[in-house]
């Protein structure tokens, strides 16, 4: 009744506009089943009988990774890869020709037909993608496929960029690698852009800046014929070109990199870091022993990856930030600072008990390294001869509480914030540590005496030390170590380091010039420990260390930064149970020093050529 | 129970293509899974006759019961409990193909969005029938696109984009049915289009110029003409900012589930796959249980989603295009039905019905022969699936029970 009183009235008037509408939609659909079942009808016949239809990935370069003087650290260079298509009408129409496939291809290729039907049954998920087999196929398998090709349905060789490392191991931590993606992570929302069999960052700056160094795959439609002859499928999608990933310039310097990777004795263990005190810059990142990143771009076995991760010195482990150590003596200058900057002492103050190779404390009797004793010292002789003596009293004046507060201004047990992934932080414990751990109350004051001198609960990275050395160096600034130079996108060069990368400490100028010139006697000083780290030319700050181990041999130790004045350079060199600081770690860091300011020619340095890996 | 007086205005066409489209899906989903490398599969259409059953007997008992009985107070229960599945779907529901659309019931699973659309049209006919009928005052528009926005919202959060749209699309074809004026209707969807365009400056640019020329030109009053204006400058100017600050992680989810054919290499695949099946059917196919492109995994979703393109490779332009005539005429009759009741609540129940059909009709197929992106909608008593069967036999039942009472007022 009341529906045609409505103001409108019209509302069944809408029916032939309707109608059309629907006739209209319907009209499209008749004409598209026309063009594709009667127009093109029997070419879509052909492609449903003969040929294939499959997705080819283009994959895209990764982006060149350069030096702070542009020489090529990483690029990408084109190699084979052997593909197959699990599901290649020859397969599904007789699964079993799969396997006799992979058996004929698994000698040809120098590799388990395990292997290969493991990796297929694995990644045959996605049907429109082929699988590949294997990178970097050689020249001669390449073509024993390709003759074989009616014996090989599905079988394909495809060209793709190869990850190289122009250096070999050289600079492996701080580079990483790339390797296939893992299941885990393509289960993962955030690689929600990954396919099964993609390479991706591990580890290092491929890890770290892959998000910039991937770039983006292409991909087009190709149809193959039974000769494998493949043609862009016309008409379709149209192709997506691969877009290059971003080019990255390091601060490394190689110069610097591969004189602390060479002043290493084979089979030692250790890590070295350089930083530019005036800004963060790594200059070079060490870890001992390294790895060839090469070995990954093609794939690894398993057998091989067991050995590289696991077997005997971990060598896929980045000592540089990813292992702790107690600090030893290098500690020492900042307890000194602690103490002048709490007031504890003055530079002149000396302590009641001199030093005669040993403190009592309580019950317990703690040695000094020098077991003849250092006598009565003030504060700079006994950073100079590293008296430990000198340090157990100041540690106990000042008590926990305090030289934990100073050293957590310092940020000790904080992580640096270096731009590489997977970074671990130090730890100088305070009263609430130990409370937590070992019971409230139920722990000695004398852990102070320990701390104080770097051992006991006390470990810093590597990274950590250099970041304090340099700390010294450029008067109070906590610089975060970082690797990157540009920020993409190319072409606009920061010129100031962000100040979210400058932490200010205030401290006492004439308190940090007091250790700084302590820390120079160390190594200009005849009684100094860190003789062996001086240059000719340029003076040179230091503290050498050696940290107690209770595994084994004790870890040496050495940092320094020079020119003492307005420091350049800022370095922390440690060495696995090589004994102590001053014979086994200050060398080491001469070695950097001296590639730093007087680098070598190139010609003579042997740093043009690419010539180290050529097969 | 249904008096002949009634039957006998039961629309003989609309039923004869719905049993019809409803043998041939059963068909179909046989010779779609009886290939099948798993198992598990062929026994699908057993379960999807089983379903039917259900189906029929829930399409005839709506029919049944004359169709005022869903006004007023019942519209809104069931619109209630329309909503109150779908948000038990968000929090308990089965994750089937990256999101969550199922409620399992023992082994029953039902997917309430399907549900959900019925009560929809229901309260959207009873509003519109109602008393605040005048469609040319803006405020009147508010209750009907909340009616619709809420479930919409609900399933996009699934995340079903292709379901979601439906409620959208059912609302407008029931504001255009019920008289909205055209040019309101054109405001009304100017913010999704602006959406669409921001990201393209030059098209963004055009479509915001038509805007202000048909402003100008509408002598709409004041207030909604600043009300259109703020929204579609706000969504304009919006989208972008917040799409800048995505992670590139996020976007890529989002891009890929807008069209997913423009980045993901499978759902390209699947297009042109199915192209390739239903292109080889040729004029007369290539006969039933004789494709040749089921069964390779080239199309995982042959029986549910891609079952046009089954049809289309074993029947060819003769079957193909003989089941898409089976939909018009279902449509077709479904908007005569509308047209002929006396009733305004009765026609806008046919059409709103209708065009649930309608949307499901027009993007399935459309999607399957490379027309349109891949949203994963079933297609209407052809695809495999209990819920999709029977919410279709539910609106037949009601488009039934609108034509044989259409004397009434």
């Amino acid at each position: 009744m009341r529906a045609d009183s409505s103001v409108l009235g019209g509302w069944r008037h809408r029916e032939r506009g309707f109608t059309l509408a629907v006739a209209a939609i319907f009209s499209l659909v008749v004409l598209r089943l026309f063009y594709l079942q009667v127009v093109q009808g029997a070419r879509y016949r052909e492609l449903s009988e003969g040929n294939r239809i499959r997705v080819e990935v283009l994959t895209a370069p990764r982006g060149e990774i350069r030096d702070r003087k542009g020489r090529l650290i990483a690029d990408s260079v084109p190699s084979f890869t052997v593909t197959i298509d699990p599901f290649d009408k020859a397969y599904t129409r007789n699964p079993a020709r799969l396997d006799s496939t992979l058996a004929m291809l698994g000698p040809i290729l120098g590799v388990d037909v395990e292997f290969l039907s493991e990796k297929v049954g694995r990644e045959r998920k996605q049907s429109f993608l082929p699988i590949r087999l294997m990178r970097n196929v050689a020249m001669k398998s390449v073509a024993f496929v390709s003759e074989h090709r009616d014996r090989l349905p599905g079988v394909e060789v495809e060209s793709e960029p190869l990850r190289r490392y122009p250096w070999g191991p050289m600079a492996s931590h701080l580079l990483g690698y790339v390797g296939e993606i893992s299941e885990k992570e393509l289960a993962d929302p955030q690689y929600a852009d990954y396919l099964t069999g993609d390479l991706i960052g591990r580890m290092g700056i491929e890890r770290g800046q892959e998000g910039l160094l991937r770039g983006q795959d292409g991909k087009r439609f190709v149809e193959v014929n039974a000769l494998g002859r493949k043609s862009e499928l016309l008409g379709d999608k149209r192709p997506i070109l691969p877009k290059r990933g971003v080019d990255l310039t390091l601060t490394i310097d190689l110069d610097v990199q591969r004189a602390a990777e060479e002043a290493f004795e084979p089979g030692a263990r250790g890590a070295v870091v350089a930083l530019d005190p005036t800004n963060g810059e790594v200059l070079a990142l060490v870890s001992k022993p390294n790895y060839d990143p090469n070995e990954f771009s093609t794939g690894i076995t398993r057998s091989r990856w067991d050995e590289l991760s696991t077997g005997g010195n971990y060598p896929l482990f980045n000592r540089a930030i990813q292992a702790a150590y107690p600090a030893g003596s290098t500690l020492k200058p900042f307890t000194a600072l602690a103490g002048l900057e709490n007031g504890a002492v003055a530079p002149g103050t000396t302590f009641p008990q001199s030093c005669t190779g040993e403190f009592r404390f309580g019950s317990r009797l703690f040695g000094c390294w020098n077991k003849e004793g250092h006598g009565r010292l003030a504060m700079n002789d006994a950073i100079v001869r590293s008296c430990d003596v000198y340090f157990y009293q100041l540690g106990l004046r000042l008590g926990l509480g305090r030289l934990s507060a100073f050293m957590s201004r310092l940020r000790v047990s904080d992580r640096t914030g270096i731009d590489l992934p997977q970074e671990r932080r130090g730890l100088f414990p305070d009263e609430n540590w130990y409370d937590r751990h070992f019971g409230t109350g139920r722990w000695s004051r004398g852990v102070a005496l320990n701390l104080a001198i770097g051992q006991g609960e006390v470990s810093l990275t590597p990274v950590k030390l250099a970041q304090l050395a340099a700390f010294v160096g450029n008067g109070g600034t906590l610089w975060t170590p970082h690797l990157i130079r540009d920020t993409p996108p190319r072409g606009l060069r920061a010129p100031e380091p962000p100040d979210s990368l400058r932490l200010g400490v205030p401290v006492g100028p004439r308190n940090l010039a007091l250790v700084r010139d302590a820390m120079a006697a160390v190594v200009s000083d005849p009684t100094g420990t860190g003789g062996r780290a001086r240059l000719d030319s340029i003076a040179v700050a230091g503290k050498t260390g050696t940290a107690q181990n209770p595994h084994g041999e004790d870890h040496a130790l050495f940092i320094c930064f020079a020119p003492v004045e307005s420091p350049r350079i800022a370095v922390a060199v440690l060495v696995e149970n090589a004994g102590h600081g001053s014979s086994a770690a200050a060398p080491i860091a001469r070695k950097v020093l001296q590639a730093f300011f007087h680098p070598a020619p190139p010609e003579s340095a042997g740093l043009t050529a690419v010539a180290v890996r050529e097969p | 129970m249904i008096a002949p007086r009634f039957s006998s205005d039961i629309d003989r066409p609309l039923l004869a293509a719905t049993l019809l489209l409803t043998l041939v899906g059963v068909a179909f989903v046989f010779s779609a899974t009886a290939m099948s490398s798993s198992a598990a599969e062929h026994g699908l259409y057993l379960r999807q006759l089983a379903w039917l059953v259900v189906a029929l007997s829930a399409g005839a008992v709506v029919a049944a019961v004359p169709y005022r009985v869903y006004e007023g107070k019942t519209a809104y229960l069931l619109y209630g409990i329309g909503l109150g599945l779908l948000v038990l779907t968000l929090f308990v529901g089965h994750v089937g193909l990256g999101a969550q659309r199922w409620l399992a019931w023992g082994p029953v699973r039902i997917q309430p969005s399907e549900l959900a659309k019925v009560a929809t049209v229901i309260l959207l006919a009873n509003q519109l029938s109602g008393r605040k009928q005048d469609l040319t005052e803006p405020k009147n528009l508010i209750r009907p696109i909340l009616t619709a926005g809420i479930p919409f919202l609900l399933v996009l959060k699934q995340p079903d984009l292709g379901t979601s749209v439906a409620f959208i699309a059912v609302l407008l074809t029931m504001l255009y049915w019920s008289g909205l004026p055209l040019l309101t209707l054109f405001f009304l969807v100017t913010p999704l289009v602006n959406v669409a365009l921001s990201f393209f400056l030059p098209a963004w640019l055009a479509f915001l110029g038509l805007l202000a020329v048909v402003l100008y030109r509408s002598r709409i009053r004041l207030l909604p003409l600043l009300l259109v204006v703020g929204v579609n400058l706000f969504v304009g100017i919006a989208t972008p900012q917040i799409w800048n600050h995505l992670q590139p992680y996020q976007k890529q989810r989002i891009a890929t589930f807008l069209d997913p054919g423009a980045d993901a290499y499978g759902a390209g695949y699947q297009i042109i796959q199915s192209k390739i099946a239903i292109g080889s059917g040729q004029v007369v196919g290539k006969g039933f249980l004789h494709g040749t492109q089921k069964g390779l995994a080239f199309l995982p979703e042959q029986h549910t989603d891609f079952i046009y393109s089954v049809v289309g490779e074993e029947t060819g332009f003769v079957g193909s295009g003989f089941v898409a005539l089976l939909y018009l005429l279902l449509i077709l009759r479904g908007i005569r039905v509308a047209h002929r009741a006396r009733n305004r609540f009765g026609g806008l129940l046919a059409v709103g019905m209708t065009s649930i059909f309608l949307y499901h009709v027009l993007v399935n197929i459309w999607m399957t022969v490379g027309l349109a992106p891949v949203t994963g909608l079933p297609l209407p008593l052809l695809s495999y699936g209990g819920s999709s069967l029977v919410a279709s036999f539910l609106q037949v039942g009601l488009i039934q029970n609108v034509a044989m009472r259409w004397r009434e007022y």
